[in-house]
């Protein structure tokens, strides 16, 4: 569903990640991990438009969406929560839910669905995003995307400042939406998290693709244990 | 601001002007300043059987002092005092005011008004600082201290003569009234308010200056009060401001809320700046030259001049951030050493 | 003292909507529209025009509101498109000198043009008690009309797509492009609404007491003052506070005097500023 071939892209002139191929299958989920600065928000940013790619493709079902401004790539249905969420935090939750289905008008069950998986979210749906502590924005940042319907969901590191349980819980919730069918892109630091999600994983380091492969393969592979896994 | 995804992420420090350090031996410094004063001195043997003609040539020279106090005030500190002329005027009414209805002596009446108009500056100065104040909201705050300015010398019209404007009896007489004392006059003016602002620039002040330009944040850490050197550039600013004006008033013997007004002082001064550069130590002299000439081609124009003033803020600003003079000094800058790289590779 | 009032509460709503065009040009991008009083007058011209060309009132009404609304345009379009690829204090900065020499180049041609232009609607009938003053009916109508378009404005922004598309470019522009708005055609649009309502005010203004061709920069620092003190960013805030300063205003015309006035005006916003920056119902 979503391809990338040879991207590069960075900030003023110099790139962050180049030569990046990846493939994220319909249904499937994926995980990108990597530590801090490896990249990863940088390559998110270029898949989804955010930032402008200096080298390759990026393909969306088929469709090279390469350079598209974000809101179009938005509009096609890649939907992307990034890891500072960004949610309009003067409006109140229904309101942000209500703008993720921008243009169309809301799905009555797409909100169903959202507040099913985000109960929480129902009980506090009048107040400010603001308001919320960290891990309802996070729900909301999800919810907010889902609300288009979309194909791909992309998430950039969702444990973000979540306790340990709240993170566990964000996985089961991104479990059950992978079991209805939407394609998932997930970014991580969390890597045990993201390896029991994903069916692949990209492991991501000073920009490049270092290793690739499913997910169990990469949680045996002694390099990833020694690096992402603390094992020695 | 959240963070930006765009490739071109610039600074958000220093939006316009310069930071570039001021050469260190004192010759270099200074003899800049000297061969601009003895060039503008040469002015009077070339116009100075026109009293017209010295007229605008002594305006021309106000501007300047005008703008060099706005440099020092925004050029070095970023803070936005779209007040450049009510400071002025706060000089200008308050000695004449002092001289003619409180009958005091030329000289006491000049240092009060000065002492006003520093002290009103730096008030604003310090409200900026204490409250954080950003650019548009210091712009903004200045904005409505010189439009109270004016409203206040409209409204007070026993006093200030309102809309007609204030005959100074001050400096009647004397050599002020005369224009071409006058010019040379406030030509010394602009030259030591040069030496001023080049002294500053070497000293530890314009050390502080270039810093809190640079990074606000960085700065502070490295253990600058941003704070107070902001102060200083407003009140040393704010004093340059209020001589001019109290000088103008004995020399030039009538003043009225259109001579300090911000569509006369303030944009001028904005459009001088931006073509001769902002921060730049003989920017507002080259601005000033650059304005009296053209201003003198537009003078048939009518109201198209305000049009023309219009287009020339627009293509400045969209076009040179650091001003025009120094976008063509750049460029011919690196075109020299285009040359003389060129020159050295061949054999 | 009710008559006072009541033509302070007329004045107040004129002030309101003037204010919100101000305030969600800088809600959007940090830009302060310094040519906004400009687009007032360039209505107020068109409609004399029009109306001199002898078409009738809503006729010209609309076409000076067009007008507006297509110089918006013109000006986003054009040469806003440098001061959005800005961010930061160099945003505001170039925002600012740039529509101050918008300011100037409207400013100056139509003075050029029109040097003693005014645009004045005459609307006859008996004058109308409410509450026991006598008002007139240009007073009335130009009430009716901005407390309409005030109401009409909330309800847009709270309740329609495009409205709360809008409001949610002004709190977050990258949430927005997230969930698919473009925030540059949100951008024309409230350049185009902002011309409109200038226009608007014009002639409802013109109703009143007589819009001249030197108005502009007079309505640009009213519209200012407003935004701040309702807070820059705020529809409902730039409607109250208009409100509240325009029964300021006439109240201290009325006893005090017409400088003192403005400087009354002035200072509410400089001390808003200073004591509660975000205004009366900004964030």
């Amino acid at each position: 569903m979503l391809e990338a071939s040879g991207l590069a892209a960075g900030y003023l002139g110099k790139n962050v990640v180049e030569g990046v191929d990846m493939q994220v299958a319909a249904g499937r989920a994926v995980a990108v991990i990597g530590s801090n600065g490896a990249g990863k928000t940088t390559l998110f940013r270029a898949l989804c438009g955010m930032l402008p790619v200096s080298a390759g493709r990026v393909r969306f079902d088929g469709e090279d969406i390469t350079g598209r401004p974000a809101h179009r790539v938005a509009r096609a249905g890649l939907a992307y929560v990034p890891a500072e969420r960004h949610l309009f935090p003067g409006m109140s939750v229904r309101e942000n839910l209500l703008l993720g289905a921008y243009p169309g008008r809301p799905d009555p069950s797409a909100f169903e669905l959202v507040l099913d998986l985000f109960p929480r979210l129902k009980e506090r749906h009048k107040q400010p995003a603001g308001s919320l502590s960290g891990g309802e924005q996070q729900m909301l940042a999800v919810g907010r995307a889902l609300m288009s319907r979309p194909r791909l969901l992309m998430l950039d590191e969702p444990t973000t400042g979540l306790a340990p349980k709240l993170a566990r819980s964000a996985y089961q919730a991104l479990q059950t939406l992978k079991e209805a069918g939407v394609t998932l892109l997930v970014a991580e630091q969390q890597v045990p998290l993201a390896l029991s999600l994903a069916d692949r994983g990209y492991v991501l380091e000073t920009g490049r693709i270092r290793l690739e492969g499913a997910s169990e393969d990469l949680e045996r592979n002694p390099e990833v244990r020694r690096a992402y896994l603390g094992v020695a | 601001m959240t963070a930006e995804f765009d490739a071109t992420v610039e600074s958000e420090a220093a939006p316009l002007g310069v930071s570039a350090r001021p050469p260190r031996s004192l010759t270099r410094a200074f003899w800049p300043i000297a061969v601009t004063g003895a060039v503008l001195a040469l002015v009077p043997l070339w116009l100075g059987d026109s009293r017209l003609m010295m007229g605008l040539a002594v305006d021309a020279l106000v501007f300047g002092a005008y703008a060099i106090a706005f440099n020092v005030i925004f050029g070095s500190t970023n803070q936005l005092f779209l007040c450049v002329g009510a400071l002025a005027g706060v000089g200008g009414y308050a000695s004449a005011i002092l001289a003619d209805t409180a009958e005091l002596p030329m000289a006491v009446g000049l240092v009060l008004a000065t002492t006003l108009a520093t002290a009103l500056g730096g008030l604003l100065s310090w409200i900026a600082v204490r409250r954080s104040l950003g650019v548009i909201f210091t712009g903004i705050v200045t904005l409505a201290f010189s439009l109270s300015f004016a409203n206040l010398v409209l409204g007070q019209r026993e006093l200030t003569g309102g809309e007609t404007g204030l005959v100074v009896a001050a400096g009647e007489g004397t050599f002020l009234r005369e224009r071409v004392a006058a010019y040379y006059l406030f030509l010394g003016l602009l030259v030591v308010f040069l030496v001023v602002f080049r002294a500053l620039e070497r000293s530890h002040i314009g050390w502080a200056f270039r810093a809190l330009r640079d990074s606000e944040l960085a700065a502070e850490l490295a253990g600058v009060d941003v704070a107070r050197y902001r102060i200083y550039a407003g009140l040393i600013g704010s004093a340059m401001l209020g001589i001019t004006g109290a000088v103008y008033a004995y020399s030039d013997g009538f003043i009225s809320p259109s001579t300090f007004a911000f569509g006369h002082v303030d944009v001028r001064v904005l459009v001088m700046l931006a073509f001769g550069g902002l921060g730049t130590l003989l920017g507002p002299v080259v601005g000033t030259v650059v304005f009296a000439v053209l201003d003198e081609f537009l003078i048939d124009f009518g109201q198209l001049r305000t049009v023309v003033y219009g287009l020339l803020i627009i293509a400045l600003f969209l076009g040179f951030k650091r001003g025009a003079v120094p976008a063509v000094a750049d460029l011919l800058r690196r075109l020299v050493r285009q040359a003389r790289s060129r020159l050295g590779r061949q054999p | 003292m009710k008559a006072v009032a009541l033509d302070g509460i007329v004045l107040g709503l004129q002030f309101g909507l003037l204010g919100v065009g101000m305030t969600l040009i800088y809600g959007l991008g940090g830009v302060l529209n310094l040519a906004y009083g400009q687009a007032a007058v360039l209505a107020a011209m068109v409609v004399a025009i029009t109306l001199a060309a002898g078409a009738p009132a809503l006729v010209a009404a609309a076409a000076g509101l067009l007008a507006a609304a297509a110089g918006g345009v013109v000006v986003d379009r054009t040469l806003m498109l440098p001061v959005y690829h800005q961010r930061g204090e160099r945003r505001v900065l170039l925002g600012l000198l740039l529509t101050l020499g918008v300011a100037f180049v409207i400013d100056g041609l139509l003075l050029w043009r029109y040097p003693t232009g005014a645009l004045r609607l005459e609307i006859g009938g008996e004058a109308v008690p409410i509450l026991g003053v006598r008002m007139r009916v240009g007073s009335l109508l130009a009430s009716g009309i901005s407390l309409a378009v005030g109401a009409i404005l909330l309800l847009f922004f709270r309740a329609t797509t495009l409205g709360r598309a809008t409001r949610s470019v002004i709190q977050d522009e990258v949430g927005a492009r997230l969930v698919g708005i473009n925030p540059a055609a949100v951008r024309t649009f409230i350049f185009a609404l902002s011309g409109a309502l200038a226009g608007l005010v014009a002639v409802t203004r013109s109703m009143t007491s007589p819009v001249s061709v030197t108005a502009g920069f007079d309505f640009t620092i009213l519209a200012l003052i407003v935004a701040v003190v309702g807070g820059l960013g705020s529809v409902a805030g730039a409607f109250l506070a208009g409100v509240l300063l325009g029964i300021v205003s006439t109240v201290s015309a009325f006893y005090i005097g017409q400088y003192i006035t403005t400087i009354v005006l002035l200072a509410a916003a400089a001390l808003t500023i200073v004591m509660r920056p975000r205004g009366l119902l900004g964030r």
